[in-house]
């Protein structure tokens, strides 16, 4: 059998392969909800609501090139619109007692952030790369600012956040009745996941979802080919944010409460959901739910390492069991982040893309036109180089060549 | 293929990444000579340029008087004697004219106040600019700047990538005229890539031909200025 | 009017550390087009390196100047051995290697020195009487000292910069790399002197914010953000920049602490976010920042 083999997309063996990734993703899930903890189940949820939000992000950042550390901010706008809906702190004139259920408050936050990232998208216009990640870092810190705010505290709840609500699992999922709600929202994050990311793979495919990519690459080309700047960044910021929005309200359902001061509303979050992206590997499709994963595992691992609760611990080979070092477990995951950034540049998923493609190539039907797909596509987590020519992409990343490169005709200058 | 050749190169093989662009190139620069080394976009000149300068990886041999140095770094290679004009000018434009020129004599121990003065002296325009930003300078202004700022490192051989690349014809014909006379009056040696064949096979002692990372053709300027399928590819004259 | 004069100077006291950090960025984001994102942590490690070294006797100012020797020496390290090979392949990532830098700094400080605050002595006079009147206020010399720590910070740099030959060599790798190789600079030495001489920034700003802060392992985490902004808003390549807009940022804090009644101090990043949407609206690469021309 030749290396690498050829697959053609939408042929049966394409089908196959995806029957048995999907499949295995399944089982999976299967096999945690029946066989695993409740704190195991617990973070595993947390990890699924962070893909969404990850999913929203890769859309701005991973396909259109447009770097943000704002998403926290849509997180968290989410999450106090369920909160402030349910607990009918906010007027609203379509539910009695002005108390919404809780299932839908879900799309109004969507549609909320969706309003509030367009607005955050206008700034992206004018601003690139670290000028824009600063604005939205800051904007991040300023939303939760407004939320802490004391004057607005019987809105928002101010200093002491808003608590007492929850959703309930209605009666036709039979988990009702139950007093475990763990369950019930691992369900139903799993749920709005696979709807968000298969909304998310069809953008990608349309002519919108070109246009982000054509963005990404290269702005001044895109506009000069008709691409709609101002709408595009408008659209995808805004789609992006309803999509981290979502994730935001089912966490703030899924705790109970929401307070300003919880780490992943503010900056922590930001930088948490980018390393996310990066780590599992940014415009890739399966990029978010990878390293939504990662960062919650290793990070729980990585605490670990810090305690030894017993001597079976990492640590307790060291020490004796019950002694705990301060930091040791932040010392160990940032270190661990670092080893990943550098042997894993492209993200879990592009890396394994790219030894995958040592073994299996899905090639389109229309047979390709040799040439590289080089020139320079940096995105925004990749400056510009000072010009010198790289024909290999350098995108956040890795770009899927098109077929093999053709080295008759390389793309470096004369 | 040494001796007497100032420049010795041999199987020069370079490329970027899974691309090989260069496919084991020989040639000679001798003392005194100005070579040319002609290609069409994409042959491989700027490669050809970065790899001897050191900037890429690369096999082959590279020695320069008699010295091997084919896997030196580019800051050793400068202080051998090579010293080289980029493609595009490459003047550090934030920097004023006479920070370029210091930046140029940086690795030569001592004073470069004499050496300051010598290409002032040979660029005048470039002394009455000398507090300039680099950047606000005119593209010829640039060329000979980068020009001085590579003479700033006492090379022996001067490495020139396009000179001609973006430069009005007048210009570029004084900028021929400059290089001529370093050759002339100041006993360096050159290697030129160029696409712009007329004036500078006119000015070359010997050429090669480059075309997609392999030497095709040699000969003096004269003689492939007098070839015809040199002036049919290059020259667009058609017989 | 003693109020006013004393909310300036502790506006440009402060701004004086935004600037002295957001320099330090600034200086790394030159040569290397990056945002090091643990220069704050770094400096938080200096300064309590500082305070091991003077309690075990050793003078405030000697202490601080060796701190500020192990901040070149970790900020350098980082340089070579996470930044350098990340780049190489891939400079998105980058970013996560530093954010691993960050948390790791930041709990190596936990692991050795501690989860409790504890104070540092300045070294400028701060005794009770240690003030001066200017116009009425009562303005501690301690303050003012942390501003002429900057004006002296300031006259060195820019002596290193346009008189000696290092700064040249860093101005010019700041500006083309490619063309620094050619000229035969050692772009990698360079990079590397260049973010050592940042990290040796954090920790005197470090030093000179912890007497009055408290040093706590969370000392730096606020001002690291705040020097961000104030870079950007002065423009991330311009040095000039970096001290103007940390001390905008310094002098709005105080005088909204003061001034602004209904806002408060909990509000100052919705003013913040309105200022640099203003300014970057206007100037998108910030006040003195350079734009840079795209060839396409």
């Amino acid at each position: 059998m030749n290396l690498p083999v050829r697959v053609v997309k939408g042929s049966w063996q394409n089908w196959l392969g995806r029957v048995v990734l999907f499949g295995g993703v399944g089982l999976f899930m299967f096999r945690a909800m029946n066989e695993w903890s409740r704190s195991g189940l617990g973070l595993l949820t947390d990890a699924l609501i962070i893909a969404i939000a990850v999913t929203g992000l890769n859309l701005i950042t991973g396909y259109t090139g447009q770097l943000s550390l704002g998403h926290a901010a849509f997180f968290a706008i989410g999450a106090f619109t369920s909160a402030m809906l349910v607990t009918g702190k906010v007027w609203s004139p379509f539910f009695t007692d002005n108390i919404w259920t809780p299932g839908w408050t879900m799309p109004v936050a969507a549609v909320v952030c969706f309003l509030v990232g367009m607005v955050v998208g206008i700034p992206a216009l004018r601003l690139k790369g670290i000028y824009l990640a600063l604005v939205t870092l800051v904007f991040t810190e300023a939303v939760r600012a407004l939320f802490k705010y004391g004057e607005f505290e019987g809105v928002t709840g101010g200093a002491t956040g808003i608590k007492g609500f929850g959703y309930l699992p209605p009666s036709w999922t039979g988990l009702d009745g139950r007093a475990d709600l763990v369950e019930w929202f691992f369900w139903l994050s799993l749920a709005i996941l696979v709807v968000v990311s298969i909304l998310s793979a069809g953008l990608l495919r349309s002519r919108i979802g070109r246009a982000m990519v054509a963005v990404r690459d290269n702005e001044t080309a895109a506009a000069v080919m008709g691409v709609n700047l101002f709408s595009i960044k408008t659209l995808v910021f805004g789609l992006s944010g309803a999509i981290a929005g979502v994730a935001g309200s089912l966490y703030a359902l899924k705790l109970t409460l929401v307070d300003a001061d919880i780490p992943i509303f503010g900056l922590f979050g930001s930088v948490t959901l980018l390393v996310a992206l990066v780590v599992g590997g940014a415009a890739q499709n399966w990029g978010p739910f990878v390293g939504a994963m990662f960062y919650v595992f290793v990070n729980d691992f990585a605490r670990g390492v810090g305690e030894a609760p017993s001597d079976a611990a990492i640590l307790g080979w060291f020490v004796d069991s019950g002694t705990k070092i301060n930091g040791l477990g932040g010392v160990t995951f940032g270190v661990l982040l670092i080893l990943f950034a550098r042997f894993v540049p492209f993200g879990a998923v592009g890396t394994m893309r790219m030894w995958r493609s040592k073994l299996v190539q899905v090639v389109p039907r229309v047979p390709a036109v040799a040439g590289v797909v080089a020139g320079r596509s940096s995105g925004p987590l990749g400056e510009e180089g000072s010009g010198s020519v790289d024909p290999t992409p350098s995108s956040i990343g890795a770009v899927e060549s098109p077929g093999p490169i053709d080295p008759d005709r390389p793309d470096s200058p004369s | 293929m040494s001796g007497d050749a100032l420049l010795a190169v041999t199987g020069l093989t370079a490329g970027y990444g899974p691309v090989e662009v260069l496919h084991g190139l020989d040639f000679t620069v001798g003392e005194g000579e100005i070579v040319v080394i002609l290609g069409a976009n994409g042959a491989g000149k700027t490669t050809t340029m970065r790899a001897v300068s050191g900037m890429i990886p690369r096999q082959g041999t590279v020695e320069f008087g008699g010295v091997d140095i084919s896997g030196a770094k580019p800051d050793a290679i400068v202080r051998a004697g090579v010293s080289q004009v980029p493609q595009g000018r490459g003047t550090f434009t934030d920097l004023t004219v006479e920070d370029n020129l210091e930046c140029g004599g940086y690795t030569v121990k001592g004073s470069i106040a004499e050496d300051l003065e010598r290409w002032y002296g040979v660029f005048p325009r470039l002394a009455e600019r000398r507090d300039q930003k680099a950047g606000s300078l005119s593209g010829g202004e640039q060329q000979m700047l980068a020009v001085a700022r590579a003479m700033m490192s006492r090379p022996k051989l001067l490495l020139c990538d396009e000179p001609s690349l973006g430069l009005a014809p007048l210009i570029t014909k004084e900028l021929f005229k400059v290089l001529g006379n370093l050759r002339d009056e100041h006993g360096m040696s050159l290697l030129i890539v160029e696409q712009n064949a007329g004036m500078s096979l006119a000015l070359a002692d010997r050429a090669y031909v480059l075309e997609t990372g392999s030497i095709v053709a040699t000969g003096t300027g004269d003689e492939l200025l007098a070839d015809d399928t040199i002036k049919e590819a290059y020259l667009g004259v058609v017989n | 009017m003693s109020l006013f004069i004393e909310r300036l100077v502790n506006g440009l006291a402060d701004g004086s550390i935004y600037a002295l950090l957001a320099l330090a960025l600034v200086v790394v984001f030159r040569s290397t087009g990056q945002l090091n994102f643990a220069q704050g942590e770094i400096g938080t490690l200096g300064a309590f390196v500082v305070s091991t070294l003077t309690l075990s006797g050793l003078p405030v100012w000697l202490s601080i100047l060796l701190a500020m020797v192990v901040g070149f020496v970790i900020s350098a390290g980082v340089e070579r051995v996470v930044v350098r090979p990340i780049e190489h392949r891939n400079p998105g990532a980058v970013i996560v290697a530093l954010i691993g830098v960050f948390l790791a700094v930041n709990q190596l400080v936990a692991m050795f020195w501690g989860v409790d605050a504890r104070g540092l002595p300045n070294v400028f006079p701060d005794q009770a009487d240690d003030f001066v009147t200017i116009f009425g206020a009562p303005i501690r010399v301690a303050r003012l000292g942390v501003i002429g720590v900057l004006i002296v910070v300031l006259l060195l740099l820019w002596l290193m910069f346009n008189k000696t030959r290092i700064g040249l060599a860093m101005r010019a790798v700041a500006n083309n790399q490619e063309s620094s190789n050619l000229v035969g600079i050692r772009v990698g030495t360079i990079l590397v002197v260049g973010w050592g001489l940042a990290g040796a920034i954090g920790v005197l700003a470090a030093a000179l914010l912890a007497p009055s802060a408290g040093l706590t392992g969370t000392l730096m985490l606020g001002p690291f953000l705040l020097a961000s902004v104030a870079a950007v808003l002065g423009g991330l390549d311009s040095p000039v920049g970096a001290v103007v807009g940390g001390l905008i940022i310094g002098l709005t804090e105080a005088f909204m602490v003061g001034y602004v009644d209904f806002l408060g101090a909990d509000m100052l990043f919705p003013v913040m976010l309105v200022i640099l949407l203003v300014v970057l609206l206007l100037r998108p690469s910030g006040l003195f920042g350079s734009e840079r021309v795209e060839r396409v």
